[in-house]
């Protein structure tokens, strides 16, 4: 009886003849290198944090984080509080709207600036013109890195001693990183839909702007905007955490509730983040693949007057912007922070950034641990009976709540039973990142091919098997590549949780701030964008090879 | 009187691959030019090479007396605006309104300040309200594009280089998809009522199409000019020996 033919992804593709002779049938690849060692990476962050080493749990905090806890059964529903916490989330809310408005700007004609169309499409028969196109759009991409390879946390922590207390401080702390990323998106979508009409329009004459306007923008903009409502709900969560450093509104609100101890309180501001993330989260999903073209036009409407509204509500100070006292203390700055210098020795601040990397990683294990089995359970099935359906919802509902509240509170939470140090910063990231990871694990359980296990279930295969060998594999490529971008955006987040205290970077930043020392705060700072832009790097290779 | 196209001893090489070799080629105004050739043979590299897509390796190539590579981006899209194309693929943008992707065909004539505001408030509705009459599908002014059948599509596309009124027009086997008998209706719309008296390089693969619709065939085999002669002159056999396979 001869094998039944099948299609191997190449990576496991049995070798036919090769170094170990016929019947050899599994192949070390790169794609499994990455695995190897970035598994081995996680282990040496476990280990480096304590665990099974040291003590690392405050048996003493358990009685307060069971209160904390209670207090989620009885929040303070008081008609006093609850318009304390209405003005905050409208404050919030307000600033993630400006601040994503201002980032769809900047990522729109960014966007069309970095593009490959905009700089590599019109023929040129002279070289020279072609190399210098080439440096002018890769300069473009790499400029881009640097406002994006920085937290919104650390611009607010910039803008703030150069603008003064404003609230375009937050505005332009959300507006500048998601703009870079905007534009380098945006760049992508239209690059991908521009294509032979754009070179036509431009064989004939076309200004590259018409041929744009003509032939790139109508066949994107609907990825245009689903995208901008996707980084929206982005920038809920980020404006929380500026709130949490002085900006006002959710984050601002919960540090205070924290401080004094009042959880009845801060527990009515996190039900109130779940109500807002849960509608901003589901109007980004209802503007994704098929929605329909009234719907994408009201939204764009509705997010327009949405931006008047916050406009008038936060009153910006438009005029700070250009005003010579700003100049003089961005010039001021300049000069305290520059040549950057290490606030200690540079083995210390080495050490910071290993304890960074670590805490990054542990983050996006746990996370990605915690993700992978609440994404299973979650996963919309319309197959699902009623009770199962009603656990799936249960689960998203547990998702979206420790999604919503920002890391910084649940390293603060976590604070209550660890003994202060890296790692509840990293679970702190990891618990926030689960809720994040879970969303869209959930996504690709809920997109994947039925077939296969199908297939195995009509063969007799029982719930385990059919699981393990119907849907896992499916799956794991793409849960891995998710993971891997995760891992891009929690170095950088890993600042916000040092801020707490919670160790590596993040705390050296702090440090410098309350020390007023601006050398060794720009040289953090340059130390934090180096080592995201290696993840960024190492996580693009990874997952090249698992591609 | 300038030719609309003058190619001399040009050579396109793909790397060490040569597409065209040696290629003389004069194309006078108004004149009307069916390249014919087996696949693979350099009829589309001829025309990217018209088109300034592509630059050559060897010899002059003059479109309406103008280089269109190696000169200043200005200067180029000057002469670009006088070339329209016809694409098998049409190149319509799907979302947009027949008349934006009608007048997508005068972006090279507009400033891009009138182009931007015409996709709000449509200019020269007039001109293409009458190219499209003269294609038979005025009414479907205002549609959107994708909504339209294939035959209108192609239509819309035509409709795009009459209102270019372009110098010289390329097509790039612009009816291999479509049946004999549309394949007919679309030449003789594209050589009629678009070209009319401009000059016109289609490629084709239909030898009888090329002969009723076009003045001269120029016939490549290899990456060379293997025939040309005016369309009264060539016979089947012509049509069988450049088809032929082997040498």
């Amino acid at each position: 009886m001869s094998a039944p033919a099948r299609t191997y992804p190449p990576e496991v593709a049995p070798a036919a003849t090769g170094p170990g002779g016929p019947g050899r049938r599994w192949r070390f690849s790169a794609g499994h290198g990455w695995v190897v060692g970035l598994a081995l990476l996680v282990l040496w962050s476990g280990w480096s944090s304590g665990i099974g080493r040291e003590p690392v749990v405050n048996p003493y905090g358990w009685p307060t984080m069971r209160a904390f806890w209670a207090a989620a059964l009885h929040p303070d529903l008081s008609p006093a509080y609850l318009a304390t916490t209405a003005d905050a989330a409208l404050t919030t809310v307000a600033f993630a709207v400006l601040g994503t408005m201002l980032a769809v700007v900047i990522g729109l004609v960014g966007g069309v600036l970095i593009s490959e169309a905009w700089w590599l499409s019109r023929p040129s028969g002279n070289r020279v013109t072609r190399i210098r196109r080439r440096a002018a759009w890769l300069s473009g991409r790499v400029s881009l890195g640097v406002p994006r390879g920085i937290h919104e946390a650390v611009w607010g922590l910039f803008l703030v001693s150069v603008l003064g207390r404003d609230p375009m401080v937050g505005v332009l702390a959300i507006a500048i990183p998601f703009g870079a990323i905007t534009a380098k998106v945006y760049a992508d979508i239209i690059d991908e839909t521009a294509g032979a009409p754009y070179r036509a329009l431009i064989d004939a004459g076309a200004s590259r702007l018409s041929a744009m306007a003509y032939a790139a923008v109508p066949r994107s903009w609907r990825d245009l905007v689903s995208y901008g409502f996707y980084r929206f709900d982005c920038a809920i969560r980020s404006a929380v955490i500026l709130g949490m450093i002085g900006a006002g509104g959710l984050g601002f609100e919960l540090s205070l509730t924290f401080q004094a101890l009042r959880y009845e309180q801060m527990w009515t501001l996190i039900y109130a983040l779940v109500v807002v993330g849960a509608i901003v989260d589901r109007w980004g999903a209802s503007l994704r693949v098929d929605a329909p073209t009234r719907w994408l036009q009201a939204s764009l409407l509705l997010g327009g007057g949405l931006t008047v509204a916050s406009g008038l509500y936060l009153g910006p100070d438009l005029e700070r912007l250009f005003s010579g006292r700003t100049w003089t203390l961005l010039a001021d700055l300049a000069v305290q922070a520059l040549p950057p210098t290490p606030p200690t020795s540079w083995s210390d601040l080495l050490g910071s950034a290993i304890v960074t990397l670590q805490m990054s990683l542990l983050a996006i294990a746990a996370g990605g641990a915690v993700g992978v089995v609440t994404a299973f359970v979650a996963a919309r099935d319309p197959t699902h009976g009623p009770v199962r359906a009603l656990l799936a919802a249960a689960a998203r509902l547990l998702l979206l709540t420790i999604r919503a509240v920002s890391p910084p509170v649940w390293a603060l939470v976590l604070l209550f039973v660890f003994l202060p140090g890296p790692l509840p910063g990293a679970l702190a990231l990891g618990v926030y990142n689960a809720g994040i990871l879970g969303r869209l694990f959930a996504e690709v359980v809920e997109d994947l091919d039925r077939r296969p296990a199908a297939a195995l279930r009509a063969a007799g295969a029982g719930a385990a098997v059919t699981f393990l060998y119907g849907l896992v594999p499916l799956a794991t490529n793409r849960f891995a590549a998710y993971a891997m971008y995760r891992w891009e955006i929690a170095i950088r987040e890993s600042v916000v949780v040092g801020v707490v205290g919670a160790g590596g970077l993040g705390r050296l930043l702090e440090e410098q701030r309350a020390a007023f020392d601006h050398r060794g705060m720009l040289c953090v700072v340059l130390v934090l964008l180096v080592l995201s832009l290696m993840v960024d790097f190492v996580s693009a290779a990874a997952r090249r090879t698992w591609r | 009187m300038t030719p609309a196209v003058s190619l001399r001893r040009v050579g396109v090489r793909y790397g060490a691959q040569p597409a065209l070799i040696d290629v003389n080629l004069d194309v006078a105004e108004g004149e009307r030019v069916a390249l014919v050739g087996p696949s693979g043979a350099g009829k589309t590299t001829l025309l990217r090479l018209c088109n300034g897509a592509i630059g050559q390796t060897d010899g002059e190539v003059t479109i309406l007396g103008h280089r269109l590579l190696g000169v200043p981006d200005r200067e180029a899209r000057v002469v670009r605006r006088r070339v329209g194309a016809m694409y098998q693929q049409l190149h319509l943008v799907g979302p947009l309104r027949v008349i934006h992707n009608v007048n997508a065909g005068r972006l090279g004539s507009w400033s891009t300040a009138r182009a931007l505001r015409s996709l709000l408030r449509p200019v020269e509705v007039e001109a293409a309200r009458a190219a499209l009459a003269s294609l038979g599908i005025e009414h479907k002014l205002f549609e959107r594009t994708d909504r339209l059948s294939g035959g209108e599509q192609q239509r819309v596309a035509l409709a795009r280089v009459l209102v270019q009124r372009p110098d010289l027009i390329l097509a790039d086997e612009p009816v291999s998809s479509l049946d004999p008998s549309r394949s007919d209706e679309v030449m003789g719309l594209l050589t009629d009522v678009v070209a009319g008296r401009r000059a016109l390089m289609v490629s084709l693969h239909d030898f009888g199409i090329a002969r009723r619709r076009c003045d001269r065939l120029v016939g490549l085999r290899h990456g060379r000019v293997v025939l040309d002669l005016p369309a009264s002159q060539v016979t089947d056999q012509h049509g069988v020996d450049l088809y032929r396979t082997g040498l």
